[in-house]
Parts: C-alpha cells; structure tokens; sequence
C-alpha cells in the first residue's frame, strides 16, 4: 500500500521528522475556511495554514511525472491558491482523479540529500540507504555514481545505532554539526518503518534549508499490504484512495482482480498466483494479450464463482475468458455450476475452461452440457492452443 | 531420506482445534504422518482425532517428544506460534498461513538462525516426503515416492508439475512450499544443500517467481556446489511491473530486480535446465533422468 505524499508527511510529523509546513485541502470550501482560518500555525503540522507566500500547491495522486503532467504549480498568494485549486481538483492526472491537494511553503533549498530505509529482500534486514546527492532518481545515482550513495544492512534485533551515522558523516565529509540532527532523523524514521510495517520509508529530498535546518520536503511510503489489519488508519486512507472500481468489488468479495495490459482482450480466472503467473506467461508467449486477470484463492462456492466471472466479463476489454483451475480444496464442480449461473453475463463470448482434481468428473459433466461456446481443454497448453486459434480465425 | 519430512517425524499441530487444523490434521493422519500431539491455549486436555491437545508446545514436546510442528494458525499468530515453537526447542517449524506481515517474518528468520531452527514457508503448502509423510494441507494424492525433489514458492504451479510427474511415472523424493511471501523462513538455497547430500534424491526442480533475489543467491550456489541436475521454472515473465500478482512476494521493483528474464539467465549460467511450462518440467526431467 502506497501513500499518497500527505500521508506520508503526516506520519513524517507524528514521528517527529521535520519536514515542511503545509495544509491538505480536498474541497474549495475548505480552502476559503483555511485561508480565514487565524488560528495559530503549530509547528510542521500539515493541517496549519498558509503562512507565507509563495507556496507550492501539489496534487495528491498515485503516480510519478505529476509535476510534467502539471500537478505541481506555484502560487504567489492567496487568489493564485484558489485558481490553481479549482482547476486541479476534480480533474485528472493519467487517469487519476485528483481528490486533495497538498499546499505547502516554498524552501530556500541549500543542499539535497537523499535518505530512505527500505527492506531488503536479498539480505532479509532492513537497509539504511544515504547519499548527499538527493534530489535526483536514485536509480539514477546508483547507476552513475555508486560511490556516492552509502547502504547499511540494519540487524533487525539491534536497530539503528549512532556509530552508523558517523560512519554517513565521515564518509561523505559531512560538517560534524548535522551529526545529531540527522540521528535523529534516521532513528525516527526506523522508528516509523518498524511500527507502520513500511517496505519503504523514503525521504527525498532530504534539504538543507537557508538556516541550517533538516527537513523533509517529499516522501515516499510503502506499507505491507499484510499488516493493514493492526493499521486501521491506512485501511481509512485506503478507502479513500482512487482506485480501479474492479479491484475494490474483487475485495469485496475476497478476490483479487489484476489489471494486466491496456491492449489485452483475454481475462483469465484462476485459483492461485502461481496459475494466474503461468497462464499469462503463456498466452502472452504465443503472442495474444491479458487484460486482467482474478485469483479466486481456495475453495470459492458456486455463488462465488459466478460474481468472479461477472466481475472480469463486466471489463468490456474482455473478448474471451479462460478459467484455469487445478482443484484441491477447489472442487470442479463448483467451478462448473458457477460458470453455469453466470450464464447471464457470459451470453455469446467464448470460454476456455480448463478444471482439473478434486470433483472433476462431476464437473466435465456440468461442462458438456453447456452450449458451444463454452470449450472444454485438459490443459493449460491445450487451454491456449484454443485461443491461439480463435484469434487465428 | 528424503529430507526435512519422514516415517521419524513425531508431528505437532499447533491449531489443531480450528477448522483448517483439524481437517488437515485428519488428511495428515489419514496419509500416515506421526501427528503426536496438537496445540491450542486454553484448550489442553481435550483430544481431537484420538490426538491429545496441550496448552503449549513446551508441554507437547515434552510429553511426546516431538520434533517438528505445523501451524494453522491465523497470520496475526504465526509469529507467535514460531517462537513458542523454537522456544520449546522444536528445530523444524513449518508455517502455513497465506498474509503474515513481513516483519513478523523478519524477525522469525533472525531468531530462527540464533536458535538452529528451520522455518519453512509461511504462504505455503508444507512439506510431504511421498509414501512416508507429510506436514501441511498439499493435496497429497497426486503425489508419489521417487527421486526428484521439488521445491516450489507456488502451491499451484507445484500441483500441476507433480501431478503431471507422476502420472508420467516421475515420483518425488521431498516436495518443498518455499513459500510465496516476501521473506520465506527456509529460501531455496537454504534448502540446496540438504538435497545435495539426500542419496535418494536424484534431480532438483526449482519452481521459482518474479521478485527478490533468492533464485540469484540459488543460482550462485548451484554453480559451485549442486552436482545434481537442476531444472527451473520462473513464473511471471509477463507480470506488469510495481504490480503485486497475488503473492506477496511476486513483484518486480520499478528498477525491474526481481525479473524473470535475470533469474533464468542466472539459473542457466548455473548450470540448470530452464523450463517454458509446468509441462515443459516433465519433459525436461523425462529426458535427463
């Protein structure tokens, strides 16, 4: 789960990391109250209000390149605000409707570093990632110049220690005096990656400002998808989120709904990741597209099967489905009947099925009764020569 | 042999009394398996299958003198679970559960290595060692005693290659859920060398996925120190990127680490056969042993 970049600086202050002041608005009403609004500025708290012009007004959508794409605009007081507000919200950014708007203050940067922790999978700990050239990509950096970024593995059962910071200091001839701003910034930001269960806390840049002062001016955060049941204030931002209507009606019912390729025609329903990874490769092998695809987990009821199939012939991008299922606690049979209930929604579009294991017989049975467009295939392989050869003629 | 699993395996369930628990512990029994104790708190001194249940791990261990255990426990408990486990002295933890968070698992790996311990999966299917064992919910039917190991992060995808071994007349000597997260307590190479040593496995297939970098650090040690045939299949060479593809685990990094085009060419300048299809496994395998 990635957050938006308010999130992640509202978290930045509740962990006391510095970063820059700023408000979130997400109505123009709410704008007009903020900018009446005399109660006092507290601190770096992102809901304050404008202090001093010019600010920066930023769009809070889940994609790179917004400031290319004019999610990024300056304004020098508070008409400006307004105009750049009305215009932004409520449209749309690849795609994306811009539901807040994040107002901060402009900074006189002096210097930009670049600090993250993230998890590493290859060493299985938490890595500490610095480089005094923030700013930029830093697969840019990595690529470039590796020696001007530092890494340290962080053993899970000791966390972040003051000599590691010296080390930072010494090895990029840091004056000694952000030593200790910057442990506690590092050791915050720990703090804050172990408590949100983040697979990434990323501050980039990471500015030195024209008094000498750390702050955190954009932020990147990633959250285990697996922890959000102890999370319960990013299962709220969760919801607030834009996201694809398919994917959140898949949750509903417990599936997970993957939209694979804009070009794609074919939707592929299957009953494990690792089906769902073998089919695509597949098919795309022989040279055909996925539009989506939808994982329903183990042992889904007729019922269930149906909304499934609903949910992916609903995308109108769907030519043709493929169901691929290996049953252990999956009964094929179920597969079947739900197939057969959904008959409705499938009306003349072409199905692949593929059901092998528990209940087949009974399932086949179900199958070869049904009308002809409606395929029956022993195999994956098989399940894609069939479709190799609709769209072959 | 056969590894990890066998006819010496004395078996706790941790979660015996819960649904899942107790139909698997039924299915394990049902195959064989030494299921000698179950564990649930608050529930001990009840039995459940003609198995005696206990309050702790400690206890079980003690009583039966169990060395391994399973969990069926919800994810918010496998961590739990896993240290009680190590903590009882319990050297071989087996975990189930599919949406245990990451650090949970961190820390399960770290303390895994202070303690000795091995910790298998968790978002995984077991382990069963055909015709002796098994510690887990595979669907154990489709498969068979013989001599290629399987070590898989997919349950499904080591379904379909099984099944379609044995019904080619290819039995397995062990069959491995690595698991599908993003930390697995037991990574293939943790695995590699057990398998190397077993005299009754002959080949190794290696059923891989897009993400992280443990079919590299596999691949680094195949070369030097597998003198047995490898074949590997990675799943989600078409995966769109930054995109989760169910397994936790799954996912390329928008720097692209983690790609399936990486992994093959490790695993193939390592040595091993790379296989386009669960099928094409078979094939391979067919035409090697």
């Amino acid at each position: 789960m990635k957050l938006l970049e308010y999130k992640s600086q509202e978290l930045f202050y509740d962990y006391n990391i510095p970063s820059n002041k700023g408000l979130v608005i997400d109505s123009l009403e709410d704008l007009e109250d903020t900018l009446q609004d005399d109660e006092p500025v507290r601190g770096n708290d992102i809901t304050a209000k404008i202090e001093n012009y010019p600010v920066v007004v930023k769009a809070q959508v889940q994609t790179g390149g917004r400031g290319k794409a004019g999610g990024i605009q300056f304004a020098e007081n508070a008409e400006e605000v307004k105009e750049i507000s009305r215009n932004l919200l409520g449209s749309e950014i690849k795609g994306l409707e811009i539901k807040k708007l994040l107002v901060v203050d402009m900074i006189d940067v002096k210097k930009e570093w670049y600090l993250s922790v993230t998890l590493d999978r290859k060493s299985k700990t938490p890595l500490l990632i610095f480089s005094t050239e923030g700013g930029v990509d830093i697969e840019e950096t990595a690529h470039q110049t590796p020696e001007k970024i530092a890494k340290i593995p962080i053993n899970p059962m000791m966390g972040i220690k003051d000599y590691m910071i010296r080390y930072l200091v010494n090895y990029f001839n840091i004056d000694p005096k952000y030593l200790k701003p910057l442990y506690e910034i590092v050791k915050n930001l720990y703090t804050l990656f172990k408590e949100y269960d983040c697979l990434l806390t990323e501050i980039n840049p990471l500015v030195i400002d024209g008094e000498g002062n750390l702050l955190a001016v954009d932020g990147k955060i990633d959250i285990d998808d697996n922890s959000l049941f102890r999370h319960d204030d990013i299962l709220k931002f969760r919801d607030e989120l834009t996201e694809d209507a398919k994917v959140i009606e898949a949750r509903e019912y417990d599936f997970l709904y993957i939209p694979i390729r804009d070009e794609g025609n074919i939707g592929v329903i299957s009953n494990g990741s690792g089906m769902i990874m073998s089919s695509i490769d597949l098919i795309t092998k022989k040279g055909m597209e996925v539009s989506c695809a939808l994982d329903l987990g183990g042992g889904a009821t007729a019922e269930r099967v149906k909304e499934a199939i609903k949910i992916v012939l609903e995308n109108e991008d769907v030519e043709l489905l493929l169901i691929n299922i290996f049953g252990g606690i999956t009964r094929c049979d179920e597969i079947a009947r739900g197939l057969e209930m959904a008959a409705d929604a499938v009306g003349d579009k072409k199905v692949i099925i593929r059901v092998e294991g528990t209940n087949k017989e009974a399932g086949l049975e179900i199958i070869h009764n049904m009308k002809d467009t409606v395929i029956s295939v022993d195999s994956i392989l098989e399940g894609v020569d069939a479709l190799y050869e609709h769209f072959s003629g | 042999m056969s590894i990890l699993v066998d006819e010496n395996t004395r078996l706790i369930v941790q979660g015996i009394t819960g649904r899942e628990g107790k139909f698997h512990a039924e299915q394990m029994l049902e195959y064989g398996a030494n299921v000698v104790a179950g564990v649930t708190p608050g529930k001990g001194g009840q039995e459940v299958l003609g198995v005696p249940v206990y309050d702790t791990v400690a206890e079980a261990v003690e009583k039966h003198d169990a060395n391994a255990t399973v969990l069926f426990v919800p994810p918010r408990f496998t961590k739990e679970g896993a240290f009680e486990a190590m903590d009882a002295g319990l050297k071989l933890v087996i975990t189930i559960a599919e949406g245990v968070p990451v650090h949970d698992m961190l820390e399960v790996y770290h303390h895994s290595k202070k303690y000795g311990a091995t910790v298998i999966g968790p978002n995984s299917f077991g382990v069963i060692s055909p015709g002796k064992s098994k510690a887990g919910f595979m669907a154990h039917r489709i498969f068979s005693p013989g001599k290629v190991a399987v070590l898989s992060r997919s349950a499904t995808n080591c379904y379909e290659t099984v099944f379609m071994m044995s019904n080619r007349g290819i039995g397995q000597s062990t069959a491995i859920g690595i698991g599908g997260d993003m930390v697995p307590g037991s990574p293939f190479v943790e695995m590699l060398p057990l398998l190397e040593e077993d005299p009754e496995t002959e080949a190794i297939v290696l059923i891989g996925e897009i993400g992280g970098s443990d079919e590299e650090i596999a691949a680094e040690y195949i070369k030097e120190n597998v003198s047995k045939a490898v074949v590997a299949l990675i799943a989600g060479k078409n995966a769109p990127k930054d995109t989760s593809m169910g397994h936790a685990g799954a996912i390329v990094a928008p720097d692209g680490t983690g790609s399936a085009e990486n992994k093959e060419k490790v695993l193939k300048e390592a040595g091993a056969y790379i296989a386009e299809s669960t099928e094409g496994i078979v094939d391979i395998l067919e035409e090697i042993l």
